[in-house]
């Protein structure tokens, strides 16, 4: 990593200078001790006493040097033969990444330096930060080495301290105790202190926020350095940084108290894994921080969600509506304000101004549009004309699709967007596609047969349709788990399915047979979504990594690594220039497609997210997690907008309503509810203040947005689909239990 | 659930171990799953540290040796995915990459054959058999695997010997791909009507309609009928294959 890999060599040249500064006198001594005290590794296997002497030694000897007691410098190493340093003042860093598990003494010192290091625990390189061996420093860790419990006592010291805090800095500060829980825990772990990590554990697990009870409860379960291999997310919180938001006054506050009691432990745990994001003004209260806080690696920075993002949506393109249909506006061309699909476009589109929100046309490739694509788009422009017009006094009405003997094996659904086909994906790894209209199924004819129609007739589409096997519904066969994601295209030619066995298949609904398996993810995928135009798609899974992929290609064309644990739900912007991914790390990622950085970084929710929705308008996203609450974000400005309570349970559903003035949720607590959008989106208040520090204050409306609260039947919400005129649909598995 | 008192002492360990992990709802069964689990991967660790004992001439198993068992099964079984840093590093690769321009007009959208699930995973073998030796219809056995679906035609129209795919009279667009090989037995006596007993007949197989994926109809078959009286009976026999079909 590159952060990691920049440290050393400042460090290296950081010990360059240390040796000349402190070599005022002593000619030979200098850069042998210097680098002496910091390599010490354990060559001799009975050394361990004779270490810690040497570094009591060689901490005093700096002492001395400093304060210019040159010839007692002398004496002290003519007396303690420290001449034979020079033989193990060899920097290797395997000799001191032998030294951090092996219970040996010069473990304290280096453990700490080595737990920063690099990734991989097993392959500590200690030339990476090494600290200035102070001797405060040196003489607690000495200290430290027997008596781990230190850590308890640091921690009750600064828990009084923080509690002794005037109330506006107290919440703030409050914000430390669980990264300095986990790293202080995770340290003693892997020093091989058992029992005293679970004391620790014990004493200190009950006062951390509710909302990181499960990261705890994992913890709990880690009391080995053994556990600690396999688990990723615990790596990467070990060295990723935890961020915090904390105001100057606060953060001067803390600083002035660590440093006066020289508690370098909890200093250096600060320094060397959490990063303070400072902000000049108020301090946020207790609510504004819990809103904002709670994912697995802490809050975002300030700067990262500065990028621009092109959030506006593509121009449509033009078609010539025939005039021969019935419909009044015929003459209308794509794009008029007329419907009310977009709030973006209804300016810009007539006089044919980029709007300056709206990515290039071609900033990413995109397919043509085909005759059958036209067709479609002139078909969509009739519905919409039909579409209701939705608001707080007129609510959609509700269509619900149980799906019954499915045994909890319902995993996914996806609907077409013109609401003629529904797919299930389901946990015996099947995939059932029905016809939603009275129309059947029909797959293509065998070849033999196509040969005999009449291929010049009008009706050849029909013709080449097999009557024979037409049905409600057929089975797609071909994944080895269970389908946890569909997704059909936009042409409703093909269906995406992602499944545990790490694989998305491509099936085509012309023949209902399989077509392209995309292997790339070597574990379960647990989403995967087409692109509104067709032949990209993203899938995310238990890799934490998302991969945005064309039908075309067998590897995938960009990867968006970030995350911290599973990517749970991807989903495209409507211009399809941005994927949203939302993950178990509880944060949720906007990623651009072009060069795959990540634009925006979004934090708040209490649990693994499972689902995200744009705004039709591209401007707002929703997004719904285990912990109930439905979180809206202005993707613009990189902010929450607002939060809906409510829900008892996950929410698994999440959809705006075509023009975005509702936006409808469903979650496994059986119940449809539908949100006041447009008011909430109207009541944010965007001041430069707001801006610049990224506070919110949200208004605790939740009971004013809900405009509608439906029950089911036992019957948990799997997806929301509204059609394009505006009825709702819903699905999900009857459960009888 | 059933009561803890009597339930075995492995399974109460276990509901114990669940509910520490903060699961509280769990289907009754699932604690025979984690038992079964246990178990398996228990003796196996053993039997493995066993192994490793014996090589090492040591009397008894020891720690050390669980603990090499341990390590060489958990690289095989229980895979963890890639380090954060190995994974920000091949994106950062990967997207260094322009996207692809998108090529006009190009049919149905699909990445080239060799990784697409669309070829017949069968080929037809050919099969020398004597005229006469056959009686009866043809059993064509069904040939629907995975994603192909197509079956052959009615293969021999007089003369039995049945050839493989890719002799002489329009060679079928076969794709490669995984391949079987069926054995046709050859045309029965009844088909003997033909007036060409002596052309060598095509297998007629048929392009799977798979490739055809969207409204641009690919219509590719390649059907060779040697006359117009087999097309009576290549009509008749299809039906009749049909029939064959149901049966089998």
């Amino acid at each position: 990593m590159a952060a990691v890999q920049d440290a050393p060599m400042e460090l290296d040249a950081e010990k360059e200078t240390k040796p000349e500064i402190l070599s005022d006198g002593t000619s030979n001594l200098s850069g042998n001790t210097a680098s002496g005290t910091l390599s010490s590794p354990p060559l001799t296997a009975g050394g361990a006493p004779k270490q810690e002497d040497q570094q009591t030694l060689i901490a005093v000897l700096q002492f001395l040097r400093r304060n210019k007691l040159t010839e007692s410098v002398e004496i002290l190493r003519r007396e303690a033969c420290l001449e034979d340093q020079e033989d193990s003042q060899t920097l290797d860093g395997s000799g001191g990444g032998k030294g951090d598990g092996d219970g040996g003494d010069a473990n304290s010192l280096l453990s700490r330096v080595s737990i920063a290091s690099a990734a991989a625990p097993q392959i500590i390189s200690s030339t990476s930060m090494y600290d200035q061996p102070d001797v405060s420093v040196v003489l607690s860790a000495y200290s430290q080495q027997g008596d781990p419990s230190l850590y308890q006592v640091y921690y009750s010291s600064l828990k009084n301290f923080i509690e002794s805090v005037l109330d506006c800095h107290r919440a703030e500060l409050s914000q430390l105790f669980y990264p300095l829980f986990v790293h202080m825990y995770l340290e003693l772990v892997y020093n091989n202190h058992e029992n005293k990590a679970k004391a620790f554990f014990e004493k200190f697990s009950g006062d951390q926020e509710c909302y990181y009870q499960d990261d705890l409860r994992i913890l709990c379960g880690l009391t080995k350095k053994e556990h600690l291999k396999g688990n990723e997310a615990l790596l990467d919180f070990r060295t990723s940084r935890f961020v915090l938001r904390i105001s100057r006054d606060s953060y001067q506050l803390l600083k002035r108290h660590l440093q006066e009691r020289h508690n370098n432990q909890i200093w250096n745990i600060i320094q060397e894994h959490l990063y303070i994001d400072i902000f000049d003004g108020m301090p946020r209260s207790k609510s504004q921080i819990d809103s904002m806080s709670g994912s697995f690696a802490g809050e975002t920075r300030r700067e990262v969600n500065k990028a621009k993002v092109f959030y506006g949506l593509l121009k449509e393109p033009e078609i010539e509506v025939p005039l021969d249909d019935e419909d009044d506006e015929a003459e209308n061309e794509e794009g008029k304000p007329k419907k009310k699909k977009t709030k973006k476009d209804s300016m810009g589109s007539k006089s044919k101004k980029q709007d300056p929100n709206a990515p290039q046309q071609n900033r990413i490739p995109l397919p043509e549009l085909k005759d059958s694509d036209k067709l479609d788009k002139i078909m969509y422009m009739k519905e919409s004309t039909k579409r209701i017009r939705l608001g707080p006094e007129n609510l959609p009405s509700i269509c619900f699709y149980s799906f019954l003997n499915a045994y909890q094996g319902l995993t996914a659904v996806d609907f077409t967007d013109d609401s003629s086909l529904l797919a299930g994906g389901f946990a015996d790894s099947t995939v059932r596609v029905w016809s939603a209209t009275p129309k059947k199924l029909r797959k293509v004819k065998s070849a033999a047969e196509l040969n005999l129609i009449d291929k010049e007739s009008d009706d050849v589409l029909e013709r080449i349709m097999d009557e024979k096997t037409a049905s409600e519904s057929k089975n797609l066969y071909g994944h080895s788990g269970p389908v946890y994601g569909v997704s059909f295209s936009p042409d409703r030619n093909y269906l995406l399915s992602s499944s545990e066995d790490g694989t998305v298949r491509l099936w085509s609904l012309q023949t209902f047979t399989c077509l392209v398996g995309y292997k790339g993810h070597n574990y379960p995928v647990w989403d995967t979504h087409f692109s509104p135009f067709g032949y990209y798609f993203v899938s995310g899974g238990h890799d934490r990594v998302a991969r945005l992929w064309a039908t075309d290609h067998y590897q995938p064309l960009r990867i968006f690594a970030g995350h911290l644990a599973d990517v749970t739900c991807t989903r495209f912007h409507p211009n399809s220039n941005y994927v949203v991914t939302g993950s178990t790390d509880r944060t949720i990622r906007l990623w651009d497609v072009l060069n795959g950085n990540c634009v925006r970084f979004f934090t708040g929710h209490k649990g693994p997210i499972h689902s995200l929705a744009f705004s039709p308008n591209g401007k707002f996203l929703a997004s719904g997690s285990t912990d109930g609450r439905v979180l809206l974000w202005d993707i613009g400005h990189g902010l929450m907008i607002g939060e809906l309570k409510g829900h008892t349970d996950t929410i698994y559903a999440l959809k705006f309503s075509r023009d975005g003035e509702i936006l409808a949720s469903g979650s496994m607590d059986n119940t449809v509810r539908l949100w006041d959008s447009m008011k909430a989106f109207d009541d944010m208040e965007t001041d430069d203040f707001t801006a610049a520090t990224g506070h919110i204050h949200l208004p605790d409306n939740s009971q004013e947005l809900l405009l509608g609260m439906y029950h089911s039947k036992s019957t948990p919400v799997t997806h929301l689909h509204f059609t394009r005129r505006n009825l709702l649909l819903a699905a999900g598995a009857y459960n009888s239990q | 659930m059933a009561s803890p008192k009597t339930v075995p002492k492995d399974a109460q360990v276990m509901m114990q171990i669940l509910k520490d992990m903060g699961i509280t709802e769990y289907e009754p069964r699932v604690i025979n799953q984690m038992l079964e689990f246990t178990y398996r991967y228990v003796t196996t660790i053993i039997e493995d540290a066993k192994i490793y004992s014996t090589h090492a001439k040591k009397s008894s198993v020891d720690a050390d040796d669980i603990r090499l068992a341990i390590q060489c099964r958990v690289d095989q079984s229980f895979t963890s995915p890639p380090p954060r840093d190995f994974l920000l590093d091949i994106a950062r690769q990967k997207n260094q990459t322009p996207l692809p321009l998108i090529k006009p007009y190009t049919g149905p959208r699909l990445p080239p054959d060799r990784y697409c699930l669309t070829a017949p995973n069968y080929r037809l073998k050919s099969l020398q058999k004597k005229v006469s030796s056959f009686a009866g219809r043809i059993t064509v056995p069904r040939l629907s695997v995975g994603a192909v679906s197509s079956r052959p035609s009615t293969p021999t129209l007089g003369t039995p010997s049945v050839q493989t795919v890719g002799t002489k009279v329009g060679t079928p667009v076969s794709l490669t791909g995984q391949r079987f090989t069926v054995q046709i037995p050859s045309s029965q006596a009844a088909s003997v009507k033909s007036a060409t007993p002596t052309t060598p007949t095509v297998q007629n197989v048929l392009i799977n309609p798979s490739l055809i994926g969207s409204k641009n109809i690919l219509i590719t078959t390649n059907m060779v009928s040697q006359n117009s009286s087999s097309d009576s009976t290549s009509l008749k026999r299809k039906h009749e294959d049909e029939d064959d079909y149901d049966a089998l």
